[in-house]
């Protein structure tokens, strides 16, 4: 049943942008275009920091890619899979910005160093301690480079696997197996901190 | 059935891979292991966790402005009629980061920065009413306590809404000869025309010089510093001890002015492209409003409308100003909690339910008991 729910908000939320899409495409609607922006600004930003290792350059490359878009919305509605199509255009771009400046921008994003987003998991809710949880996210930060990009496109970006290995030219085999890399490094500190309590 | 099977069977399911098989398989490994199963809930829990939505808000409105101000600047802008006029940038100010820090790390979303920091040498002390000791033998004075609000007409037919614990002077020949008044603590002013007799107001720390406008101005002795907003019209203030230096202030933009300054001006608003640190510590800056997108209404002059607002303030100011506003003394006990940064508006609340509500948005929360007016808060 979590299996179905899971699913069907998979499936809600791609319909959410098609309609996004077709508001902007249609009727030049801003405020559709704002909701776009707001919903992917931040994750592409992250992503692309992980290449050209400049949260400024990032922040513009990802204005830049959203400029374009509006530029280009009379075809928006032909895109398929517009997250994807924004992941690519950024990654392009961020390769292509990291060239320029022949900087030690990361070319390849098997060395991607990625940011995860920030959360916040309520210890009122008693799940665990605060101390436990710190120890846990100390563990998914400190992820290998490659697990931890692919654990933040997967869970944050929710992108399903042939995505992900589409945006970084390798295999569904590979983004499966590090994924459970990263899964068993979760569960390996989960497992240490609370055990040792109980 | 290997270990690392388990593992993948997890990530599977929870990316929504997993085939009907797979997630059977799995239930059946849990089935057999509680443990697995604690894990597995931990997992979710955190797989699903995310970041706080409203915190990330504030800084993608920043974000999206300065965003579209790059479009605009190619001639590509979306139609967006209300927001664009009052939140648009200088062109050629400094790149994209740089601006979106200052907003969301000195005021929100709207306050946009324009001229930045600046700093002047602090000088040695002056009396605080050097400037106010104009000649006013017979004084006329209106007073608020705290916990008072109140609406004045003056004799030139200006209004003044007085805050909370604030006095307004002025003399017997205001009106005839001149328009002068002296400021403690905070007043709004919709001042009447009069080319002839500049209203002037003078507070411990500057002089406002105004023809026609409505603006308001901020000066409690115990707040660090002054600050003036200008709501329409034009002001011309300048900063006590220093006549020659005037400051032209345009509307929605506000000054602030620390309470001790009094240094002549090293550099004035249009060239400052940059913090310039000069030799000590007086601190000027002028910013945008902070206008409610919601309906277009200036945060600075709320309290006009009895509403106490704040938006990302430290806790220690936000107590400074509950203390004016409900007639209160809150004393924080534990240093830790004073720069907390908050926002919110209260309008009906009583004291204590306005902390409670402020209890419940700490990251650190706090107690607090109140005996008579004095309130203690603690960790």
């Amino acid at each position: 049943m979590v299996h179905e729910r899971l699913l069907l908000n998979k499936e809600k939320a791609y319909q959410k942008i098609r309609d996004l899409q077709r508001r902007i495409a249609v009727y030049e609607d801003e405020s559709a275009y704002k909701e776009l922006f707001f919903q992917f600004f931040n994750t592409l930003t992250r992503f692309s920091t992980g290449i050209v290792h400049s949260g400024e350059t990032a922040e513009e490359i990802v204005s830049d890619v959203f400029i374009q878009l509006w530029k280009d919305r009379t075809k928006l509605e032909q895109i398929q899979d517009l997250q994807l199509y924004l992941f690519i255009a950024v990654k392009n771009n961020s390769l292509r910005a990291s060239r320029q400046q022949q900087k030690k921008g990361t070319l390849s994003v098997e060395e991607m160093q990625v940011e995860l987003e920030s959360t916040y998991l309520d210890p009122a809710q008693k799940i665990m301690s605060a101390e436990a949880l710190q120890s846990i996210h100390t563990a998914i930060n400190n992820l290998p480079p490659r697990a931890k990009l692919i654990f933040k496109l997967a869970k944050e970006d929710k992108m399903r696997y042939k995505d992900i290995a589409n945006l970084l030219d390798i295999s569904v085999k590979t983004v499966d197996n590090q994924l459970s890399i990263a899964i068993r490094k979760i569960a390996v500190a989960i497992g240490s901190v609370v055990r040792k309590k109980s | 059935m290997t270990i690392h099977r388990i593992w993948n069977l997890i990530a599977r399911k929870l990316t929504g891979e997993a085939s009907v098989e797979e997630l059977q398989e799995l239930d059946r490994h849990t089935e057999e292991d509680s443990k697995l199963q604690l894990d597995i809930d931990i997992i979710q829990a955190l797989w699903e966790s995310r970041p706080d939505e409203a915190e990330e808000r504030d800084y993608l409105e920043a974000t999206y402005i300065l965003h579209l101000d790059r479009m605009q600047k190619l001639g590509i802008e979306p139609h967006n009629p209300d927001e664009s006029e009052s939140i648009k940038s200088e062109p050629g100010k400094p790149g994209l980061r740089k601006r979106i820090w200052l907003v969301s790390g000195m005021a929100g979303m709207l306050a946009l920065t324009l001229g930045l920091w600046f700093f002047i040498q602090r000088d040695q002390p002056s009396p605080t009413n050097a400037l106010a000791n104009t000649n006013m033998p017979e004084q006329f004075e209106l007073t608020t306590r705290k916990g008072v609000k109140s609406k004045f007409m003056l004799p030139d037919g200006s209004q003044v809404w007085l805050n909370a614990g604030s006095k307004l002077t002025y003399g017997r020949n205001f009106g005839k000869e001149n328009r002068e008044v002296v400021l403690t603590g905070e007043g709004f002013f919709d001042v009447q025309k009069n080319i002839e007799k500049p209203f002037i107001i003078t507070t411990s720390s500057v002089q406002i010089k105004v023809l026609c406008t409505a603006f308001n101005v901020k000066a409690y002795p115990e707040d660090g510093n002054t600050e003036t907003s200008l709501i329409r019209g034009s002001i011309e203030l300048t900063i006590k001890n220093r006549p020659n230096d005037k400051i032209i202030l345009s509307p929605n933009e506000k000054i602030i002015v620390e309470n001790s300054a009094s240094a002549p001006f090293e550099k004035t608003r249009t060239d400052a492209k940059k913090p310039v640190a000069l030799t000590a510590n007086t601190l000027i800056s002028i910013k945008k409003l902070k206008i409610n997108p919601l309906d277009s209404s200036v945060l600075e002059t709320q309290w006009v409308e009895n509403k106490l607002v704040f938006r990302d303030e430290s806790f220690r100011e936000i107590a400074l100003r509950m203390e004016r506003w409900y007639d209160v003394q809150i004393d924080i006990q534990d240093p830790t909690l004073e720069d907390e940064r908050l926002s919110g508006i209260f309008t009906s609340e009583t004291v204590t339910e306005a902390l409670d509500a402020l209890k419940e948005s700490m990251s650190t929360p706090f107690r607090f008991n109140q005996a008579d007016r004095k309130i203690n808060i603690y960790r």
